[in-house]
Formats: structure tokens, C-alpha cells, sequence
């Protein structure tokens, strides 16, 4: 019998909170057959407890917050969330700094919203296509291989937090060298998307493997 | 119970694969999914629309593994078990399923729709005539009792002191508290005098969390409360701190492996 190790203190049958307020202000007409359907079944099942990190407010967003939770060491997540709010600083003062000093014409295209900015970073440090160890008669192969979503995010955020802690001069604090790093990527520059390029390359080359997925 | 003849062979025709019963039921239903496609192609061939008509989500349930071994009077392994739901699952989903209904019911029990009706306790009146509510709230040892009055200004105490001091550095606890009046949108509409004892910093914030919730239930309509437990915010966080185990150094971390 296998015994369980990744277990949850909820039932199985439990739903996931949905913590935004405009969905449920939405008039019953307007909801497309899936939603109707999910309404319903939300009506007669369980819901599980809304995180602590997870609030109805327009200062929450649940990207922002996995990322402070994978800066954070050793559950210090005050010092996570004062860095992360550090770092959006910085990316806003230097917007303005930009800002103030272009001419007219290019004032527009300059963008100042820092969300804006680490969604945007974030979505172009992503890659699109992974590679996988596939062990076929002994030998093992790096196999091209489509990635999902999550894991997706997962690297970019990963390949950011790495950057960012090792390639950097010992005197630089963690909130200066991030907004560095995600203003670049925001312009498609930086050694996160060079190594997103890399990955994409070395995909191109195995390209011949790409038969040996099963999946 | 003999289940082979007297020249020693045995009746059913599975019966060397160790689960006569299990095997012969992915026979059959797989059966009647290959009936399901055909009827399908029928149709599509016939030009006629497919139907699907909604089964109730909500309101079934498939057999247990446990009800599953009763009925085929044979163990079965937790694997086997998941096969055969993913079978049944993917029959359901097709549109043509409906010739199947018969089967499919054999295998699904009707979940009594009836959760516990919570009771919304009326609003209480104070001497100066102002309406309050109490609520209670819990969270991984931290216990709360929050006291929310009508008409006030949006101020919130804590043992006898303001949030914004007894909540000094965390931003993610003040967020927490001010949750439950931010959904309803009543920000600066009720004082609330809480009293919190146990826990850490975050576990007092979730306990007062639960605890205003649970106390706005009786300022609110209905379809609102409904609202706010389809956001989580009236259910108790069963999360606790997991226990150590013998011959481990903690909960999930095991000693370190030497190999000599």
C-alpha cells in the first residue's frame, strides 16, 4: 500500500477561495456556461481558508508574493517583503529619473508603474521550451521538452533570485542589483535572457532527440 | 469458494490474472465506452447534434475503494482503484454517455446536498444603542474574540491597544485584518475592539481575521455571506504546527545518513 508523504490537512473535496470582488458583483447573465457551472458546484462544497499572503485588496498580487516568498531564507519573511518593496522603489525613482529627463516626444513611451515593469520582466525572462534527462539504452539524452505554465514562472523567478545573489559586487544590496536586473529585462537585455537564449539554443541543437518524448 | 471445475480449470476466464472480478469490470466498462464512440460516429454520421446534458456535479459522488471491494468481494490496490475512476471519468465526459446512464449509476452515490446551516446570531444593542456583534476565531494556537460595533470611524483595538502599534513591522497582518471589511467594502464603517491571546504575529492576525468575519455574518445579507465563505474568509485554517516523529529529528527532516 503506498503511503501518502505530500499530504494536506484539508479534505480532497475542498475548493480553492477566489478572493477577487469584482467576480462575485458580476449579475448572474453575463457568466459563461464553465462559470455557471463552477458556481454551482462552489455553492455545495467546501472552501479552504484564504492564505495569509492572499487579500481582496489592490496592493496584493499573487505574483509579487511568490516571489518574496522565494527570496525569503529561513522564514524571515519580513525582511522578503521589505526588500521586495525596496526593489519596487528603486525601479519607481529611476523611472522618474528617466522620466524627467527625456525630452517630450519619448516622455509617453517611458513606462513608470513598477507592477508593470516585473509582470512585463518576468513574462520575457520566461522560457518556452525546456530540456529533460532521458535515459535511453544507458545513455542519457537532453531531451527538448514543452514546459507548463507554472514551471515556466518558476524559472524566470528562479534565474532572476540566482542572478541576483551571485553575480553581483559585495558592496551592491539585494533591492539596487534586482531593479537593475528586471529594468533590463524589461528591455529584453541582461544575462537572464541571454540565459534564457542559451536554453532556447541548446533546445534548437537537440532537436533530434525530440522524438524520444513519450509524453 | 471453488472457482475451477473438476478437470482443474477454472470457470472464469481471467481468473490466472490474481483479480478476476477488477479485471472483468475494466473489460466491461471500456465495453461500453468503445458502445459510447460508436453510437457517437452514428450520429455524427446521421448529422444529428450531439447532446450533452449536465450531470450533476455537485451532488454525486463515486463508490470508495472500500465500497469498490465490497462489491467485487476482492482487495484491490490503491492504483487500480484510480484506474478505474479515471475510466468512469473519462465515459462521463463524452457527450454520448447517456446510453450508459444505467452502468454509470451503478457506480456513483448521491451526496446528501444538505451542509450544516450555520446560524447568523441577531445584532446585539449596546446601552448607547449601538448595534455590535461578537465573533470568535482560531488559528494554530492563537485564539481571538473580536466585538464589532455599527457606526464608527474604522478604529480597531487590541488588547487594549491600537493595530498600528500592536502590529509594528508586518504590512501582511494589517492587510489580513483589514480583509474582511474590504471585501464587503465597509472600510471606515465599524469600530472593532478584539482580545487575542497564544500564537505568533501571524497566526493573532488570522485568528482576528476569522474571528471579524465571523462577527460582520450578522451586519450582512445573506448572498454576501455566502460571498465571503466562497473567499475563504469563514472557514478555520486547519493548518497546524505537524508533530515530531521518533527516529527523526523533526517533522519531515530524517538524521543525517552516514554510511559507516
Amino acid at each position: 500500500r503506498l503511503m501518502q508523504v505530500r499530504w494536506s490537512r484539508y479534505n480532497p473535496s475542498f475548493l480553492e477561495p477566489e478572493v477577487n470582488k469584482e467576480l462575485y458583483q458580476k449579475p448572474l447573465e453575463e457568466l459563461t456556461e464553465e462559470e455557471r457551472e463552477q458556481m454551482e458546484l462552489k455553492a455545495v462544497r467546501p472552501i479552504k481558508a484564504a492564505p495569509p499572503s492572499l487579500s481582496s485588496s489592490v496592493f496584493s498580487d499573487p505574483m509579487v508574493s511568490k516571489f518574496t516568498n522565494m527570496m525569503m531564507k529561513e522564514g524571515n519573511k519580513v525582511l522578503a517583503r521589505s526588500l521586495m518593496t525596496q526593489t519596487l522603489e528603486t525601479i519607481k525613482r529611476k523611472q522618474l529619473e528617466k522620466y524627467h529627463k527625456a525630452p517630450e516626444n519619448e516622455k509617453e513611451t517611458i513606462e513608470c508603474n513598477p507592477y508593470v515593469i516585473f509582470h512585463q520582466a518576468l513574462k520575457n525572462c520566461q522560457p518556452i521550451i525546456g530540456l529533460s534527462n532521458i535515459t535511453k539504452g544507458g545513455k542519457t539524452y537532453q531531451v527538448p521538452v514543452p514546459l507548463k505554465d507554472n514551471r515556466k514562472r518558476f524559472l524566470a523567478m528562479k534565474w532572476m533570485i540566482t542572478e541576483c545573489r551571485e553575480n553581483k559586487h559585495r558592496r551592491t544590496l539585494m533591492p539596487e542589483k534586482l531593479s537593475q536586473e528586471l529594468l533590463l529585462a524589461f528591455n529584453n537585455e541582461g544575462p537572464i535572457i541571454k540565459k534564457k537564449h542559451a536554453l532556447h539554443k541548446m533546445a534548437e541543437a537537440n532537436r533530434a532527440y525530440a522524438h524520444f518524448r513519450w509524453w | 469458494e471453488i472457482q475451477w471445475g473438476e478437470d482443474g480449470r477454472p470457470f472464469h476466464f481471467l481468473f490466472y490474472t490474481g483479480k478476476q472480478s477488477y479485471y472483468s469490470l475494466m473489460h466491461v466498462t471500456f465495453e461500453k465506452l468503445l458502445n459510447v464512440q460508436k453510437y457517437q460516429d452514428q450520429l455524427i454520421a446521421q448529422d444529428l447534434p450531439l447532446q450533452k446534458e449536465k450531470r450533476n456535479l455537485a451532488g454525486s459522488r463515486w463508490l470508495t475503494k472500500i465500497e469498490l471491494e465490497e462489491m467485487l468481494l476482492e482487495k484491490l490496490s490503491d492504483d487500480d482503484y484510480s484506474r478505474f475512476i479515471q475510466l468512469l471519468q473519462k465515459l462521463v465526459a463524452l457527450p454520448g454517455s447517456d446510453i450508459e446512464e444505467k452502468y454509470i449509476q451503478k457506480f456513483s452515490k448521491e451526496v446528501p446536498v444538505q451542509m450544516q446551516k450555520v446560524v447568523i446570531e441577531p445584532l446585539q444593542h449596546d446601552e448607547r444603542g449601538v448595534a455590535f456583534s461578537t465573533g470568535e476565531g482560531r488559528r494554530k494556537t492563537a485564539s481571538a474574540t473580536a466585538v464589532v460595533y455599527d457606526n464608527g470611524t474604522g478604529k480597531m483595538t487590541v488588547n487594549g491597544i491600537g493595530i498600528l502599534h500592536y502590529f509594528p513591522v508586518l504590512q501582511d497582518s494589517r492587510e489580513q485584518l483589514l480583509f474582511p471589511f474590504q471585501f464587503l467594502g465597509r472600510v471606515g464603517k465599524h469600530d472593532a475592539v478584539c482580545t487575542v491571546s497564544g500564537g505568533g504575529r501571524s497566526a493573532q492576525a488570522g485568528a482576528i481575521r476569522l474571528a471579524c468575519a465571523r462577527a460582520l455574518r450578522s451586519f450582512v445579507t445573506e448572498k454576501e455571506v455566502e460571498f465571503m465563505r466562497q473567499a475563504g474568509l469563514l472557514t478555520v485554517d486547519p493548518r497546524v504546527k505537524e508533530r515530531n516523529k521518533p527516529g527523526q529529528e523533526g517533522p519531515r527532516r530524517k538524521f543525517t545518513w552516514k554510511k559507516r
